[in-house]
């Protein structure tokens, strides 16, 4: 029997598409979803406001689906994204053993995820201030009379409404680990699958916070893009010009199962095979990002996956447009690539669909799989001007070619770094239900 | 058997620090949960956290919360305890998993309100005036995993950091069961697992209340298990477990506190399956009931009710809990208790469970350990529960772990 965990379904919900083949189209179209974001004033900031926006029309569908009164955004993104998965997947009350959850929701912040929300909690909070100022004794009374936003508390109806919809129980994990937490939550996935401990896995993680606060509080970082010129542009990994990263929204989800379960229940077509991963934590500098730990989490994922560095054929880059992380991770890939970088093709999805935090792990993980299974390499279309310290060979077309094995790279705050191989499958998927 | 056992741990709690002061104070009847102005509190003294001095500690500071401060006092007992060495050089592989929230994380719940007010007149857009005065660095400086990159500087494990929390987390016992995922599958040799729950914000306060209510009085009678119990004991707390393979405690030559039988955290329908399943599987492979059970128990009508109608025949041993005592340290509390219990187990002596007077029958048949404490037998095991707070917290917990053996 084969031992290997395979991905059978896949969703996504992003700033370029609100399905897979959407989605995919829109990579290799160099369609962008980054847009002047001009629901907020950023007068006076040292950043624009650049974001990547799910469209109206996707949103309104999405809303419609999945949206119920106190279910959060972010958790409505994600059970739109997990239906794409799961019925893509064809996985439904079939299952036999505990399945397993392993997800995560960025936190927008204190209210809801978009900018109205977040003045209308400002005005709530104003309110309280010019009612019970400081008065903590009269602040809990006052507070027991007031809505409250979902975001409020950690807690979310989420895992027990898919163990509904699966009909059994989950080996559910709800991780955080900044930006590198969507490629985690797939290698903890595929941990609990290859442990024997259940036959199919869901992955998932969404993210949408476009508020003055995230703004503000990014903007502090001086993490986001400058860039002045057309939105379209603001995003550019690898590109001399680069100024910033710019966050979106977006939800992506994965359904994982060992090769076995999924030939056992006559699936004969899957997306990807996950092969080795790379996890590590780098503790020299609190947000600086490290050469050293890109280059070990690249070579481990390499490594465990059976393979050389010679046998990898393109990379799918964390790539966020930040001076500092381009660089950073390019050097870590000329340190284990060597001279093959002058003719090893690069990714960066982020040109198109901004920085999901850890949904990007996720969604860029899918366009890894598409890149596997239909031989095309998307292009990094704002790359227009190549950094030539970064020296990444990036295409501002698709490129055509057999790939066999993609390398996934994501990183974030905390010191995160994670790093995974997939592999073509012997019986690759040309299309998503 | 998981082959995974416990080789040190650190506890902070209102009690005071490391787990013994929690056991004498159960069993002489003290408690520190006190009254408090809605919501009584257990909370914990500032300086049994103190943030460590000299580089990188002094430059980082501006990057941690109080949450972040206690993580890394609690880890630095556990360290304090085994002195592992981290892995710098490759041949043992350390990570970090930890069991914090992020709602609130970025405690501005007391700076928001004046800003707000301010924005009426202020003439500054929004975001201008958030980026001008909101204290730098908050966004980030609550998230979970950035606070286990600081117990990555303070232990030297590299191996890789990831938290486990909400509705997944069970009260640490998520993050302890992902810790032993990644030491049964070689990932990793040595995992530091750390919890803190840092004290409530009124907001949160609120809407855990909305959720299941907590306790507003604690005082003889509102403990868990009372037939007066009216509610959770809110509580404080930090909490570190240093897990390993035991083949790799044994070539350190460190005689394990504890083995971990099994941990399992589940997610189903209700918090009654979800939990069934959980101790199913912990249980599955040990014939045999085990000497104590020490149970999530916070002194809610619902969850304690829940608990002992699921777990209660299946245990079927003395029960007590911590949380009458210390109150319930939410993210962290089922970490709290395993090192609670690890340490029972090694003094063989179990304590009572404080502001407990009088039991309720409609729990069932329950053999509560009331007053005086009950002797334990050498190498003997406990059966730990928990999960999260709140009515949509469909997750629970159960560990097993066991002293036979790990000598």
């Amino acid at each position: 029997m084969n031992s290997d965990v395979v991905v059978t379904g896949m969703g996504v919900v992003t700033p370029i598409g609100g399905s897979v083949e959407s989605f995919w189209e829109a990579n290799l179209a160099g369609k962008t979803g980054l847009t002047l974001e001009h629901r907020m004033d950023v007068a006076g900031l040292p950043c624009g406001w650049v974001a990547g926006i799910i469209p109206d029309e996707v949103k309104a569908e999405v809303k419609d689906r999945h949206g119920q009164s106190n279910r959060s955004w972010g958790d409505t993104l994600m059970h739109a994204a997990v239906d794409q998965a799961l019925t893509d997947a064809e996985v439904g009350q079939g299952l036999v053993r505990p399945a397993g959850l392993v997800w995560t929701r960025v936190w927008p912040g204190p209210s809801g995820s978009f900018p109205e929300d977040y003045v209308t909690h400002m005005k709530a909070l104003a309110k309280r201030y010019h009612t019970v100022g400081g008065d903590p004794a009269a602040l809990t009374g006052y507070l027991r009379e007031q809505p409250l936003p979902p975001e409020t508390t950690d807690s979310s109806a989420f895992p027990a409404e898919l163990s509904a919809r699966l009909g059994v129980p989950l080996h559910a994990m709800r991780l955080e680990a900044t930006c590198s937490g969507g490629l985690r939550s797939i290698a903890e996935a595929a941990r609990l699958l290859r442990m024997g401990k259940v036959d199919v896995a869901v992955v998932s993680a969404s993210v949408s916070r476009s508020t003055p606060y995230v703004l503000s509080q990014y903007g502090q970082l001086m993490a986001l893009s400058r860039w002045r010129g057309d939105p379209a542009q603001a995003s550019m990994p690898f590109d001399r010009r680069r100024t910033g990263m710019v966050i979106n929204e977006s939800a992506g989800a994965l359904v994982l199962e060992t090769a076995e379960h999924a030939e056992c229940r006559g699936v004969d077509t899957v997306h990807a095979v996950v092969g080795g991963w790379g996890l590590a934590v780098g503790a020299d500098h609190l947000t600086a990002p490290s050469e050293a730990m890109i280059e070990r989490v690249m070579r481990t994922a390499v490594e465990r996956s059976g393979l050389t560095p010679n046998d990898v054929d393109t990379i799918n880059a964390h790539g966020t447009s930040t001076r500092l992380n381009d660089l950073t991770e390019a050097r870590a890939m000329h340190r284990v690539f060597g001279e093959r970088m002058s003719t090893l093709d690069v990714c960066a999805v982020k040109s198109l669909t901004g920085h999901g935090s850890a949904a990007s792990g996720i969604t860029e993980s899918v366009v890894a799989a598409l890149t596997l299974c239909r031989g095309v390499i998307p292009p990094v279309v704002t790359c227009t001007e190549p950094d030539p310290k970064c020296n990444v060979r990036t295409s501002l077309t698709p490129v055509d070619r057999p790939v066999q094995t993609v390398l996934k790279n994501s990183f974030g705050f905390g010191g995160q770094y994670a790093s995974m191989v997939f592999k073509r499958p012997a019986n690759p998927r040309c299309g998503v239900a | 058997m998981s082959g995974v056992v416990i080789t040190a741990t650190g506890v902070i709690s209102a009690a005071g620090t490391g787990p013994s002061n929690v056991l004498d104070a159960m069993a002489a009847g003290v408690g520190f949960v006190k009254e408090g102005r809605t919501w009584p509190a257990a909370t914990i003294d500032p300086s049994q956290a103190p943030w460590p001095d000299g580089k990188p500690w002094v430059d980082n500071r501006k990057y941690a919360n109080v949450a972040a401060l206690r993580a890394v006092a609690a880890a630095r007992l556990a360290l304090q305890s085994d002195e592992p060495r981290g892995d710098d050089d490759d041949s043992v592989r350390c990570g970090i998993v930890m069991a914090v929230g992020s709602s609130a994380s970025d405690g501005l719940g007391e700076v928001m309100p004046r800003l707000a007010a301010m924005a009426e007149t202020d003439p500054r857009p929004l975001a201008k005036l958030l980026y001008d005065e909101v204290p730098d660095y908050s966004y980030i400086r609550g998230i979970p995993s950035q606070i286990g990159q600081f117990v990555a500087i303070a232990s030297g494990f590299r191996g890789s950091n990831v938290a486990v929390y909400g509705e997944g987390g069970a009260g640490g016992l998520g993050a302890m069961a992902a810790a032993i995922r990644l030491l049964e599958s070689s990932e990793l040799d040595r995992v530091l697992v750390v919890g803190v729950q840092p004290p409530l914000m009124p907001t949160l306060s609120v809407a855990y209340d909305r959720d299941d209510p907590l306790g507003t009085e604690a005082a003889p009678g509102r403990g868990p298990f009372d037939v007066q119990r009216a509610g959770t004991l809110i509580g404080e707390g930090a909490a570190a477990l240093m897990l390993e393979r035991v083949e790799m405690a044994r070539a350190r030559g460190i005689a394990p506190a504890a083995e971990i039988v099994a941990c399992e955290a589940i997610c189903a329908t209700s918090r009654a399956r979800a939990l069934d399943a959980a101790v199913s599987l912990v249980m599955a492979g040990d014939s045999q009931r085990p000497d104590c059970w020490w149970a999530h128990a916070a002194g809610s009508v619902v969850m304690d009710r829940d608990e002992c109608h699921v777990v209660g025949p299946r245990a079927g041993a003395p029960v007590t809990s911590s949380k009458g005592t210390i109150g319930n340290a939410f993210e962290c509390a089922a970490l709290i208790d395993v090192a609670l219990a690890v340490e029972a187990l090694r003094q063989r002596w179990l304590p009572p469970v404080g502001l407990l007077r009088q039991p309720d029958p409609a729990l069932g048949k329950l053999d509560v350990v009331m007053g005086a404490p009950r002797s334990l037998p050498a190498h003997g095991s406990a059966l730990v529960t928990a999960f999260s707070h709140g009515s949509d917290a469909a997750t629970a917990a159960a560990a097993l772990i066991s002293t036979g053996g790990t000598s």
